[in-house]
């Protein structure tokens, strides 16, 4: 196992360091020069080569991707070039409002989206079944911007049930009052897409050999759902939340900014907008460094959840 | 007791009295700002950060405008707007035709109490002024708001270019056009006359900073973007970065009586009435939130969570019918103050490009017909929902210089423009479009930013464009791409907008001045006859005769059309019935100092 992971580990650096050149590249192409709008509304070409100077832009790329290496390898990606904060400073501050509305997110999505797939891959083709895939379709058919805006509007000013926005400085009370909305609208807006996935992983066990010698052994239901169907469907639907968990260091951007929180999200946009290159490559880096990781602990899942599964 | 002794005690008595009277009384004056009186006001995007030498957006500008303070300022009322002392005593005494300043600066304005004062109160001094004007050309810190000093003052840009060579800014080392007369006197040795000056020292860039309080909060770049400690009325109390901010009334403030006169605008009576004799500041605290979403601000605004919003794009029609308040909204007592905006935009053609460049005939009418086919009222109605006016004269209203009478030559007239274009050769072939004179194609290409307000305007100039039979290419790009285009000269046209950093006309009219190409001039014209009387007007201060150059140069403009002199936009504030005497100032940033507010209820 320890060989394994530490293989792993080892392969992931061509794909961290193609992931390096790729946004090195990239911003260098298409990002635009920062010091055009650092130098304000009177700037002078003199200027203009100062920050150049200023913020090493003007240096050779070869010079400005070595640096770039360094930075990853200290983990210390220096200040954003809009506000002088320090990037870890950036990432240790917007991190935990995106993650109070994201973490529960995403376990009552996973957890009531499995719930309901159960239910509904258990009485596949009646009309309840029917009735849920079709709102299910519709839900998925509607962009989330209408979702926030309608439940924006109805449940929070015209119901006065939410805040319309905010955020505060306690845990409790960003969890329990500003988060509970742009939760719910989370939920709303994922839990369709989640439902008919997992549908169709139930649906392939429920037409399974072990689960007609269950039923003819007499276990329950319940049983043979939650636990041998659910165990043996969880390899694809632990594939599913793993790949999704990076998304929580992105955060939820159009949430974040109708809700005014103040995550990470909202920084990224900001970010590029602002062509600050120090936080958009920190992030990138972070997150593609976070994908490899959670697709590292989902193949150690695969083994927790099915022992015939071989690490190789 | 004796009669004697009892007549001491008497003496003794009184002499505590009065020692605890003058004691109390300047707290008691620093104590009109009342805790209970909280502002809840918005910003639509986040702020950079609040060191005045870099703060480059509106939002920390309105922050360090709370917490620093600059020599002048603006009197709240007077329009246009009129300078008035802050830190100094009076209006600079300007002599040797406009090269050199004397200002005085008051006594006793101390800076908000900081570690970095080492547990003792710090006096502003005018040497803290000059300190923070260096900091404005030190290369390190490359502050966007070099402009306010370059070329102006003797021996600074040697000192700049010094530390540019060497690395190291010599903040010690004596600048001779900054000449201390004593802690709270400074002379200005300028290199040639400049009647700005005072408006310049307006400006929160030039607030003051204290030296020490800069080497022990700064960043590796010398920035304090987290740390303001200031003289002006309010102290950061609390700051989430880009959500929430928290400005306290500052307890050490010298405050001042609200003593403005009314102005021209009937509703000044009702706040001169409201306001007068009133210590300031009143309001105790100012709490900002971010809102970066019309519908959050919105809908923050009307459930009366935010005392104070500012109305834009697409939010002007849920609240005003013709520029005026909605009936059920006035009915609540929501109060409306609507300005148009010190602002110009304005259409510019690059006159180095081969196809619309120039000053040959066929160019100019090349240029003056676009001109004639643009109609600016048709872009404020569909672009910016009616709020907007239209301009004749590059200088806006509300700005020094301004003119109401003036009316341009251009106007909206498209058979002309066709027939301008026929008589200077500019042909139509088969397929409807015309030809350049020499017979090669004609195709312009208008350059916009890449959002919805520049997608609406390339619509806009694609119909003007096709109304004269002219191929119009659009050309959507990312601000700081378009930005860099445009400081190299490699846009053909482009729909640019400008607002005062001070409220002169010659803020404006340096916009099309030849050697500022590669700064502000955008559309890199270099017209002689323009650039003479815009040289000729800078030593001049307002007066009928710098007017007159004015009228001169927007004649020049339109007789060489380098640019299409545009619109000016409205700024609609709201606020609620619990705001009282406020009005939006054209310049100022924030006015939460100049009014007050009803309490909020437990």
């Amino acid at each position: 196992m320890a060989a394994y992971i530490l293989r792993r580990l080892w392969q992931m650096l061509p794909t961290l360091l193609g992931v390096v050149v790729l946004v090195f590249l990239l911003f260098n192409w298409v990002g635009g020069d920062p010091a055009y709008i650092l130098a304000g509304k009177m700037s002078n070409p003199a200027q203009i080569a100062n920050i150049r100077k200023q913020l090493g832009i003007d240096e050779s790329y070869w010079v400005q991707l070595w640096i770039f290496v360094k930075q990853i390898v200290t983990m210390d990606f220096g200040a954003s070039w809009s506000t002088g904060e320090t990037i870890s400073h950036v990432l240790s501050t917007r991190l935990g409002p995106s993650l109070t509305v994201l973490v529960p997110l995403t376990i009552l999505e996973t957890l009531i989206s499995i719930g309901l797939a159960l239910g509904v891959a258990y009485v596949r083709g009646s009309l309840t079944d029917r009735m849920v895939m079709i709102a299910c379709t519709v839900g998925m058919s509607i962009s989330i911007l209408v979702y926030i805006i309608v439940f924006q509007y109805v449940l929070a000013y015209k119901f006065g049930w939410f805040p319309v926005q905010g955020w505060g400085d306690s845990f409790s009370e960003n969890l329990f009052h500003y988060a509970l909305l742009p939760i719910l609208i989370g939920l709303t807006v994922s839990i369709a897409p989640s439902l008919r996935l997992f549908r169709t992983f139930f649906l392939d066990e429920i037409s399974q050999d072990y689960v007609r010698t269950a039923r003819a052994k007499g276990l329950s239901e319940p049983r043979i759902l939650w636990v041998h169907v659910l165990r043996n469907a969880a390899i694809p639907v632990v594939t599913y939340v793993m790949s999704n968990l990076p998304a929580l260091l992105i955060g939820a951007f159009l949430i974040e900014r109708f809700f005014s929180i103040p995550g990470i999200g909202r920084e990224i946009i900001l970010a590029v907008e602002r062509s600050d290159f120090p936080v958009i490559k920190a992030i990138t880096v972070y997150v593609a460094a976070a994908t490899m990781l959670f697709n590292l602990l989902a193949d150690l899942l695969y083994k927790a959840i099915d022992p015939r599964v071989q690490l190789k | 007791m004796s009669c004697r002794l009892f007549f001491r005690l008497c003496r003794a008595l009184s002499l505590c009295l009065t020692l605890l009277c003058l004691c109390v009384w300047p707290l008691q004056q620093a104590q009109a700002a009342d805790p209970e009186k909280i502002l809840h006001a918005v910003f639509v995007a986040p702020e950079n950060g609040f060191d005045p030498a870099i703060s480059r957006d509106l939002y920390s500008a309105q922050v360090v405008q709370s917490i620093f303070e600059t020599l002048y300022t603006y009197d709240y009322l007077a329009r246009p707007a009129k300078l008035a002392p802050q830190t100094a005593e009076a209006l600079p005494e300007i002599t040797d035709g406009g090269k050199t300043y004397t200002i005085h600066l008051k006594k006793g304005i101390y800076f908000y109490p900081d570690p970095a004062f080492g547990g003792k109160r710090r006096e502003l001094t005018m040497a803290d002024y000059v300190y923070s004007f260096k900091r404005l050309l030190d290369p390190k810190l490359a502050s966007p708001h070099s402009w306010l000093f370059e070329g102006k003052v003797v021996g600074f840009d040697e000192l700049a270019a010094q530390a540019k060579k060497t690395g190291h800014f010599d903040y010690n080392a004596p600048v001779a056009g900054f000449e201390l007369l004593d802690r709270y006197t400074l002379r200005v040795h300028l290199k040639h006359p400049d009647f700005n000056l005072g408006m310049i020292l307006a400006h929160e860039p030039t607030s003051a900073v204290a030296h020490e309080v800069v080497e022990k909060y700064r960043d590796v770049a010398g920035q304090v973007m987290g740390h303001p400690v200031g003289t002006g009325a309010y102290y950061l109390a609390e700051w989430v970065r880009g959500s929430r901010i928290v400005l306290d009334a500052n307890p050490g403030y010298r405050g001042f009586t609200w003593n403005f006169q009314a102005g021209s605008d009937p509703e000044d009576q009702a706040i001169v009435a409201a306001m007068k004799g009133k210590r300031m500041p009143q309001i105790g605290r100012v709490d900002i939130r971010v809102m970066v979403e019309d519908q959050s601000r919105w809908l923050s605004f009307i459930d009366k969570q935010v005392d104070l919003v500012e109305l834009q794009g697409p939010l002007a029609p849920k609240a005003l019918i013709n520029g005026k308040l909605r009936p059920e909204l006035a009915a609540q007592g929501i109060q409306l103050s609507r300005i148009i905006d010190p602002e110009i935009s304005y259409n510019y053609w690059n006159m180095q490009d081969p196809v619309v460049g120039g000053l040959t005939k066929e160019k100019i009418a090349l240029r003056r017909a676009i001109a004639l086919a643009y109609n600016p009222q048709e872009e404020i109605a569909i672009v910016w929902n009616g709020e907007a006016v239209p301009l004749e004269y590059p200088i806006p209203p509300g700005i020094v210089g301004y003119d109401p009478d003036y009316r341009s030559s251009v106007h909206y007239n498209p058979r002309l423009a066709n027939a301008l274009l026929d008589q200077f050769g500019y042909k139509k072939g088969a397929d409807g479009y015309r030809t350049l004179p020499d017979g090669k194609p004609l195709t312009i290409t208008y350059s916009a930013r890449a959002d919805s307000n520049g997608r609406q305007q390339s619509e806009i100039w694609k119909k003007v464009y096709n109304s004269l039979g002219i191929r119009m290419k659009d050309n959507m790009m990312p601000f700081p791409d378009l930005l860099k285009a445009e400081k190299q000269c490699e846009l053909m046209s482009r729909n640019s907008p400008w607002i005062a950093d001070y409220p002169d006309a010659d803020n404006f009219m340096q916009l099309f001045y030849g050697p500022n190409t590669h700064q502000n001039n955008n559309g890199c014209s270099q017209i002689p006859e323009y650039d003479a009387l815009y040289a000729a007007s800078q030593k001049l201060p307002d007066s009928p005769e710098r007017n007159l150059l004015y009228h001169k140069m927007a004649r020049v403009l339109e007789v060489y059309a380098p640019i299409r002199v545009g619109y000016a936009r409205y700024r609609n504030m709201l606020a609620q019935p619990n705001v009282i005497g406020y009005k939006k100032h054209p310049i100022l940033h924030c006015e939460w100092l100049y009014f007050d507010m009803k309490k909020e209820k437990k």
